[in-house]
């Protein structure tokens, strides 16, 4: 075997050994990603969930009537006396 | 150990040990032989099945765009739920009660559907869409055989029906079904992402292997609403819808500056997060598909335009009596016989007699200009489904009884939405095309309808209409200046006009000193006593400006009253 072979082969194994060890990697990486997109996805549900709580509790007919009937609040008119 | 102690054994056990090494030599032949077949012959096939087995192609849902009001709040959010189906031939019929009974479907009809799908060899059948992630988890939880979700979105509207007509809403699949959701279907809707991946026995993605497309989110929507005054609007509304037993309304308020719309409700009304209650009745969206005739409101327009001619001015006196004159075959009446009005005591006393005048001595051409230049009886400019196109007659359709009929209101005919639009050319005698979408604001030019000075006359006579001897007394605002016209319009019925139904219609201007805000509101149809404009419709007005008025923080104008001492002497 001439000194130029093997250089070869060893370029060979020790190429082989990466691509091995990249596709590992590359397979972890690609679990980090997959969580961190499920999280985003999550966090993405919890904010719009969130959102559509909040317009749902400071809806104007609700604070209206929670305002009229459980705080008995009235809107002032121009003149107006107190009691 | 010798050769000598077995030598008749010799030839049989070459023989023996060529014999198994044929026979190896024939296995490895069979095995190479199968191994070729499958890498050649077989292949192909083999390929596609191990694809099939283990690369998924994956959809991802686009979230559909958020609709909001001028301020941010939302008016329309698209939310994660789950969509349970099950596979008809995998699943044990009997295990899916535990599941009709936590998602509250009836268990033996569910029961009798799946199975019926697994006889006609259906792999797929719906549980239930559209549920909410938490509830599907649990469900999910009792891993049940043959049971899958997957992900959807679900549309919701935080403000139910107060923007309901202005909004429209989606069907189950996400797609714009009515107003603007379909309108703007396409801006709102995104598109789906999909992608190739391997998945491993647990469902985690190990390789991806292609993206066909990436999913891109929808974008969001702001409109010119405030939800603060739409509320308001639509609360003052059904009030007085419900009190007057009508059978609809509608109130469009504008912006007087700019034509932004701020408000666009109707009545009835629908909640678009109950799917299950829908009749197309409630769902006509009144202020902007429902032409009526404008009635007295168009008297203004009719005043500016002898205006403009130069023949006329605010003092200019007009004979009205005896209360009536004959056009062609018709007598045209005033509610009495008010004598001798000059132009603002025409408007304040609404007398069909002075337009008419005016009206027969300006000529047709000079009134249809005036009036197309005020927008009615063009179409729309929102690109709303189902926007109406007013009706206006041309100059020669118009015989004299036409042209004093045209002058107070009646044969030609606008929706609520343009009739505000015409009012605020009496901002500063430049009509403003109304606007929806807050980044349309001002992209259309103003169109010229007046002078300034003939508007700003025109709107201290629609301030005499809320004083003291006026039509519509009851539209007046404490603090505030405020103008407009009562309207009550006889509706058109099978034989002509109807004697006892009415539209009643009033639309104003706030503040006088400097105008901010245009509202039109329109009551269908009142029963009982009262059905004037000025009787129904003014008293809203009043209220929906009022508290606009302060939520808008517009300075007073109305100059000091001693009122207040008075008061404050009287309350000690």
């Amino acid at each position: 075997m001439t000194v130029g072979q093997t250089v070869l082969w060893g370029a060979v194994l020790v190429s082989a050994v990466l691509q091995l060890s990249v596709v590992t990697w590359n397979r972890e990486l690609l679990q980090v990603w997959q969580k961190a997109d499920a999280e985003r996805q999550a966090l993405a549900q919890e904010y719009s969930r969130l959102v559509l709580e909040k317009s749902t509790l400071t809806a104007h007919g609700r604070i209206d009537a929670l305002a009229r009937k459980r705080l008995g609040m009235q809107e002032p008119e121009h003149t107006q006396v107190f009691h | 150990m010798s050769t000598q102690e077995q030598p008749q054994t010799e030839g049989i056990q070459r023989w023996r040990f060529t014999l198994v090494l044929a026979v190896f030599a024939l296995l490895l032949v069979v095995v190479g032989g199968r191994l070729v077949m499958l890498h050649t012959v077989e292949q192909p096939f083999l390929f596609e099945q191990g694809e099939k087995r283990t690369v998924r192609s994956e959809v991802q849902p686009a979230t559909r765009g958020m609709i909001t009001d001028r301020f941010g709040e939302p008016l329309a959010v698209s939310t994660p739920v789950t969509t349970l189906w099950v596979n008809p031939q995998q699943v044990d019929v009997n295990a899916l009660s535990d599941v009709a009974r936590m998602l509250g479907l009836n268990s033996a009809e569910l029961k009798r559907r799946v199975s019926r799908a697994a006889r006609q060899g259906r792999s797929f059948y719906f549980i239930k869409r559209q549920v909410q992630p938490e509830l599907a988890e649990r469900v999910l939880s009792k891993k049940v055989a043959g049971l899958y979700a997957d992900n959807d979105y679900r549309r919701y509207y935080p403000a139910a029906e107060v923007t309901s007509h202005t909004l429209g809403l989606v069907n189950i699949d996400g797609q714009g079904q009515e107003g603007l959701e379909l309108a703007f279907d396409d801006y709102l809707s995104g598109s789906e992402g999909s992608r190739q991946v391997v998945k491993d026995l647990y469902g985690n993605v190990i390789k991806q292997l292609g993206v066909k497309a990436v999913a891109e989110p929808g974008h969001n929507l702001q409109l010119t609403l405030d939800l603060r005054l739409q509320y308001l609007a639509y609360r003052e509304l059904k009030a007085v819808v419900q009190s007057h037993k009508a059978t609809a309304g509608s109130a469009v308020m504008l912006d007087a500056k700019t034509g932004e719309v701020l408000a666009l409700v109707s009545q009835p009304s629908y909640n678009p997060n109950n799917r299950a209650e829908l009749n197309p009745t409630s769902m006509r969206n009144r202020a902007i598909a429902d032409l009526v005739e404008p009635g007295s409101t168009m008297k203004p327009f009719t005043v500016a335009a002898a205006m403009e001619s130069g023949r006329y001015d605010a003092n200019t006196i007009v004979d009205t009596a005896p209360g009536w004159i004959r056009v062609k075959n018709k007598a045209i009446r005033d509610h009495r016989n008010y004598g001798d009005l000059d132009l603002t005591g025409i408007i304040t006393k609404s007398s069909n007699v002075g337009v008419s005048k005016l009206a027969q001595d300006l000529g047709p051409e000079s009134i249809w200009t005036f009036f197309n230049h005020a927008g009615l009886g063009r179409p729309g400019t929102l690109g709303f489904p189902g926007e109406a196109v007013g009706a206006m007659p041309y100059p020669e359709q118009m015989d004299d009884l036409r042209l004093s009929t045209v002058s107070y209101g009646y044969g030609l005919s606008v929706s609520p939405l343009q009739l505000a639009e015409a009012y605020t050319s009496f901002t500063d005698g430049c009509r403003k095309p109304v606007s929806l979408l807050l980044s349309q604001v001002g992209q259309q030019p103003c169109e010229p309808v007046m002078s300034e000075d003939t508007a700003k006359q025109v709107l201290k006579m629609l301030g005499t209409v809320v004083g003291p001897k006026g039509t519509g007394q009851r539209a007046a605002v404490e603090g505030y200046q405020v103008g407009g016209k009562t309207g009550t319009a006889h509706k058109v019925g099978r034989s002509g006009y109807e004697d006892s139904e009415y539209t009643a219609v009033f639309a104003g201007v706030a503040p006088l000193s400097d105008p901010d805000l245009v509202l039109v509101v329109i009551v269908d149809e009142p029963q009982g006593k009262e059905y004037y404009g000025g009787e129904v419709a003014a008293p809203v007005f009043s209220r929906v400006m009022e508290q606009a008025l302060r939520l808008r923080q517009v300075i007073p104008d109305a100059p000091a009253q001693d009122s207040w001492l008075q008061v404050a002497g009287g309350a000690r």
